[in-house]
């Protein structure tokens, strides 16, 4: 089952956590907010993007079926 | 407390005007171990760490008094929950609705002109704190920080270049205090002529305890005088960007709009002030405590000097665990809810005890050892999580990572000792740090 990045807007602070794990995934733009640069990582992203989840300060980030 | 009370409290301006007042009904006794009195601030941290450890394993959540000897003391205030565990820590922490910052975040009593003047989105809740927040944050990404660190690491090879040759120096003043100094005030855009009173009085603004910067004055006195030097700089160097906005931090947060609103002169001051304490003393004294572990576990070092791009990443955030630089905030609860079998009602302080939570020994195998290689890490020394994490977390590691780069490679064989430490309850500092080394021509044979 492919697996889609959701983000918690009212939760993320735009901190960069998960851009510093998952640089290719997540975007911070100079306005502050957070860009999901692919939404479907591929396998090889999956240890990043979960370092990036367990990593988000706020809870933010999370991995659902799509 | 009535809901009618709380509901009429506008938390998202932060309730700074309407205060919640903490009540003593239904407190247990104060707890056997005092985590207040003066003279457990006076111990080192070893010996606190003993009785934190007795709360942690048996009352992880503890009733105390007022702390001793507030700056400020406030009678009416019944005391405070202390949190002595990781898990806690993190709870509180990533549970922003039901614990506040709007009322306080300092765990010391502290005059309110000062908080006001220096706190900024630190002490205040959502919607405002991610508005203003955010407006910072950008200038602290990841990317942000990269375009930064040629800059970063060139000003960390001056600095040694500065002092290779010595063969001895006082770490924390020689060394440790100035590249985050620098590069706070690179990215503000300070100019140079004002760096030495940015400089000392951001060492005032932590200093309400320690002698030596007291040097006999009240407390309160030395920080509003040291508040008010950095508003003045801060001041002017909001009426030069107005005339000539340039490319730092400082004109974006000039020009910045917040709800079509910009920030005034006052605002933009105590943003300057939080960000001059926050940017700098953390950085500073996490080095010392880090070279200090070095010195004492001299196997660590060599293993990180293995391979040290390889294995830093992972090092700077023991150096962060193990030195806990910041030992306390606060929150208030608005709510009545629960945490740890204790009953907390609306208005009751509950306060984290970092320096407790990274010692937390279900969490950490020897927490009080220093281990470079550590893995998982999930220390609290950048905060619990949350809404209020450590803004600078990645600066700060970019100049540890900097700093260390440069001492490891060209003088390793260092010996830290005899450090003097900050006497507050709030930053545990070290002011003063013997350190000697082989000077780096020593090694030169041309030179011999």
């Amino acid at each position: 089952m492919p697996k889609k990045i959701v983000v918690d807007r009212n939760r993320c602070t735009g901190l960069g956590m998960c851009e510093a794990a998952a640089p290719d995934v997540f975007e911070i733009q100079p306005d502050g907010s957070m860009t999901v640069l692919c939404e479907h990582p591929s396998d090889d992203q999956m240890d990043a993007v979960h370092e990036a989840i367990d990593g988000c300060p706020t809870e933010a980030l999370s991995l659902v079926d799509d | 407390m009535s809901n009618a009370l709380i509901d009429a409290v506008d938390w998202d301006e932060g309730g700074d005007d309407v205060f919640l007042p903490a009540t003593l009904e239904n407190k247990p006794d104060y707890d056997e171990i005092d985590v207040s009195s003066s003279a457990f601030w006076k111990m080192e941290f070893a010996e606190q760490d003993k009785y934190f450890r007795m709360l942690r394993e048996q009352r992880p959540v503890s009733w105390q008094r007022p702390v001793e000897d507030a700056v400020t003391p406030d009678p009416d205030d019944p005391g405070y929950w202390a949190l002595t565990r990781l898990k806690e820590i993190s709870e509180v922490s990533r549970n922003s609705d039901t614990y506040v910052s709007g009322q306080g975040v300092i765990f010391d009593m502290l005059p309110k002109i000062f908080l006001t003047m220096t706190q900024s989105f630190l002490a205040m809740d959502n919607p405002m704190h991610n508005k203003l927040r955010k407006l910072v944050a950008s200038a602290f990404t990841p990317k942000q920080v990269r375009r930064m660190e040629d800059k970063i690491r060139q000003t960390a090879k001056q600095l040694v270049d500065d002092i290779a040759e010595a063969g001895q120096i006082d770490f924390a003043v020689d060394l440790a205090e100035k590249l985050p100094m620098i590069t706070f005030c690179e990215i503000m855009g300070v100019p140079r002529e004002r760096w030495e009173d940015t400089i000392a009085a951001a060492q005032g603004i932590v200093a309400w305890a320690d002698p030596e910067i007291l040097q006999g004055r009240a407390p309160d006195e030395v920080q509003i005088e040291a508040a008010s030097m950095l508003h003045e700089i801060a001041g002017e160097m909001y009426e030069e960007r107005l005339r000539n906005p340039t490319d730092d931090l400082f004109t974006a947060l000039v020009q910045a709009e917040i709800d079509g609103e910009k920030l005034d002169e006052a605002q933009l001051g105590a943003f300057f002030v939080l960000m001059s304490v926050a940017a700098t003393d953390t950085t500073k004294h996490t080095s010392s405590y880090a070279v200090l572990g070095m010195t004492r576990q001299p196997e660590q070092r060599a293993w990180l000097m293995e391979d040290f791009d390889g294995r830093i990443d992972r090092a700077i955030e023991e150096f962060i665990r193990y030195g806990t630089v910041v030992m306390t905030f606060r929150r208030t609860a608005i709510e009545e809810t629960e945490l740890c079998g204790q009953q907390i009602m609306p208005g009751d302080k509950v306060v984290f005890f970092y320096g407790s939570g990274n010692r937390d020994e279900t969490v950490f195998e020897n927490p009080s050892e220093m281990n470079l290689a550590r893995d998982p890490n999930p220390h609290c020394g950048f905060g619990g999580g949350g809404v209020h994490f450590c803004l600078g977390s990645n600066l700060a590691k970019s100049m540890l990572r900097a700093l260390f780069y440069e001492i490891l490679t060209r003088i390793p064989d260092f010996k830290a000792s005899n450090p003097t430490y900050l006497g507050t309850n709030f930053m545990r500092g070290i002011t003063h740090l013997d350190f000697a080394f082989t000077p780096e021509k020593a090694e030169n044979p041309g030179d011999a």
